[in-house]
């Protein structure tokens, strides 16, 4: 019968494995990191760029300090901007994410809901959403709500499209297996749907939350009074090309940091797909 | 039919109502390309309360489409399919369906998996006896996996639980379509054994399809031969083979063999 029984896997050898492809992954990563500044530095000595077109890294890296080095609550830090553009894409986000999927929920269960509702959603995936910034902006204002609105519509359609498509996708078997039980319509959406959709949903909030930091910060481009999109047109305003730079590596960091937050929720939500897979 | 009664071991056919009656059965479908496919032709069968009946035949023949019908899955298109005298309109308690595939739900751990019945749709009536699941998996030689994920079992354990699972509602009829067919053959031989076993002990009513002539003779009261698509039985054939049947002895009886190569002779034809 213990045979019958699966032995974990031989962990030593696969570690072993791991941390030598990983070593020489980081070292790739590491030299193509190298590779680019060299080349950003012999691009403005060479070519004799001023720095209000391409400063020095190290103009950039002063830049960053300057903006970091302070007080949280000083205004010419990047903390405040940050937590204004911050704040309103996780509200846009919620809002978006949250509609998506009870619009993709429904749009999953109900075939009217998905006839009615397709075509414009489709429609609307095609255009590219930005677009709309403008007249959100007429609507909305220049004050908070035109960004977290700007958000949502970004987060949404990523959220309605994968979490249908993730719904849809659910195996058959796993349904049958429902209607063997008699389970109602929502024990079978809460208890077999949604944990089989799981991983496109995560894939959905992963993209939104990208979408979101996005979407607000054109919003704060077409006018604000705070944010780093703010900041940047500010910084442009008076040239200081280092200014940007550094704002844009403070908002490349927060992405990757959002990634990398919803992939550690979705690792410990959807736990069974990672290791099924190993 | 040909419902002799002689044949089972346990209840003459003739003298109690049929568990499981069809008369007639047939199921249509229409494929994406608008073809017209007759999946069932008239099947008409009788199992009675405790048999244990094997459906073989040819790929594609509608076995797993008559045990859909069965199991309340899909509706018929004529004829009448009966449960305990009842005619079978949806999906009921009484019938448990163990599918090809362990179908375990990834999410829950083995003793959430096997306990689902209880807590979904008719099953929610009743109190959950946590003691009287934990049996069916010790039953079952699984009770030490209880709080494992299903892709911590092997194939087999993991049929082991959904065989858990289709008797924890305490139904009646068990379904079961190619329940091992995904395993490896000492897998397969030794779950067959212990799929005896639970029968003995817990008195269903088992219908079960399977691709394995052998597996069939082995386990059956009777098997019965479906024929090529639109499927109906051919023949039905008792099986006499002494109880309780064992992997050393069952094998070396005589009839073992002569009964095999019937079935597989009805087959043959069949698939020709």
């Amino acid at each position: 019968m213990s045979a019958e029984a699966k032995g974990p896997p031989s962990a030593a050898t696969s570690r072993g494995a791991i941390s030598t492809a990983g070593l020489r992954r980081a070292a790739i990563n590491g030299g193509v990191f190298v590779l680019l500044l060299v080349c950003w530095i012999v691009a403005v000595r060479g070519f004799g760029l001023k720095s209000y077109i391409l400063p020095l890294p190290g103009d950039v890296l002063k830049a960053l300090w300057a903006g970091l080095a302070v007080p949280i609550t000083d205004k010419a830090g990047f903390y405040l901007p940050l937590w204004v553009t911050l704040s309103n894409s996780a509200l846009g986000f919620l809002l978006g994410s949250a509609l998506g999927l009870v619009l993709g929920s429904l749009m999953a269960e109900f075939r009217p809901v998905e006839t009615a509702v397709m075509p414009y959603a489709f429609a609307l995936q095609s255009l590219p959403k930005v677009a709309i910034a403008p007249l959100i902006v007429i609507w909305f204002g220049f004050g908070n709500s035109s960004k977290v609105v700007i958000a949502a519509t970004l987060t949404f359609f990523p959220m309605l499209v994968n979490s249908f498509t993730g719904l849809r996708a659910t195996e058959p078997e796993r349904v049958d297996l429902m209607r063997t039980l008699s389970a109602t319509r929502l024990e079978t959406y809460l208890r077999v749907k949604l944990p089989s959709a799981a991983p496109y949903i995560f894939a959905g909030l992963d993209m939104g939350a990208v979408y979101a930091l996005l979407g607000t910060i054109v919003a704060e481009f077409l006018g604000a009074q705070a944010g780093m999109g703010v900041t940047i047109t500010q910084l442009q305003a008076v040239s200081d090309v280092a200014g940007v730079f550094a704002c844009l590596i403070v908002l490349g960091a927060t992405g990757i940091l959002l990634h990398l937050g919803t992939r550690a929720i979705e690792r410990r939500v959807v736990h069974w797909t990672e290791r099924s897979r190993s | 039919m040909s419902s002799d009664g002689s044949g089972l071991s346990h209840v003459p056919i003739e003298a109690a109502q049929p568990l499981i009656e069809a008369r007639g059965v047939s199921r249509v479908y229409t494929t994406v390309s608008g073809e017209t496919v007759h999946a069932l032709g008239q099947v008409d069968l009788r199992i009675a309360d405790g048999e244990f009946v094997c459906l073989v035949g040819p790929s594609g023949c509608g076995k797993s489409t008559f045990l859909r019908l069965v199991a309340g899955l899909d509706p018929c298109d004529g004829g009448r399919l009966t449960l305990a005298g009842h005619p079978v309109l949806g999906p009921s308690s009484d019938v448990g369906v163990v599918f090809q595939t362990a179908n375990l739900l990834p999410w829950f751990t083995v003793m959430a998996n096997v306990s689902l019945p209880l807590r979904v749709g008719a099953g929610r009536e009743r109190p959950t006896r946590t003691h009287q699941v934990r049996d069916l998996l010790a039953m079952a030689g699984i009770a030490e996996f209880a709080n494992k994920y299903p892709y911590e079992l092997s194939g087999g354990m993991q049929q082991r639980a959904a065989i858990v699972r289709a008797l924890v509602r305490d139904p009646r009829v068990l379904l079961m379509d190619e329940p091992f067919g995904a395993l490896d053959a000492l897998t397969r031989e030794r779950l067959n054994v212990e799929l005896l076993r639970i029968w003995q002990a817990s008195r269903k009513t088992i219908l079960l399809i399977t691709h394995s002539i052998a597996e069939s003779v082995f386990l059956a009261d009777r098997v019965l031969v479906m024929s090529a698509r639109p499927g109906r039985i051919l023949r039905e054939i008792p099986i006499h083979l002494p109880r309780p049947r064992t992997l050393d002895e069952t094998p070396a009886h005589p009839d073992y063999v002569r009964l095999m190569t019937e079935i597989r002779g009805l087959l043959y034809r069949e698939a020709i």
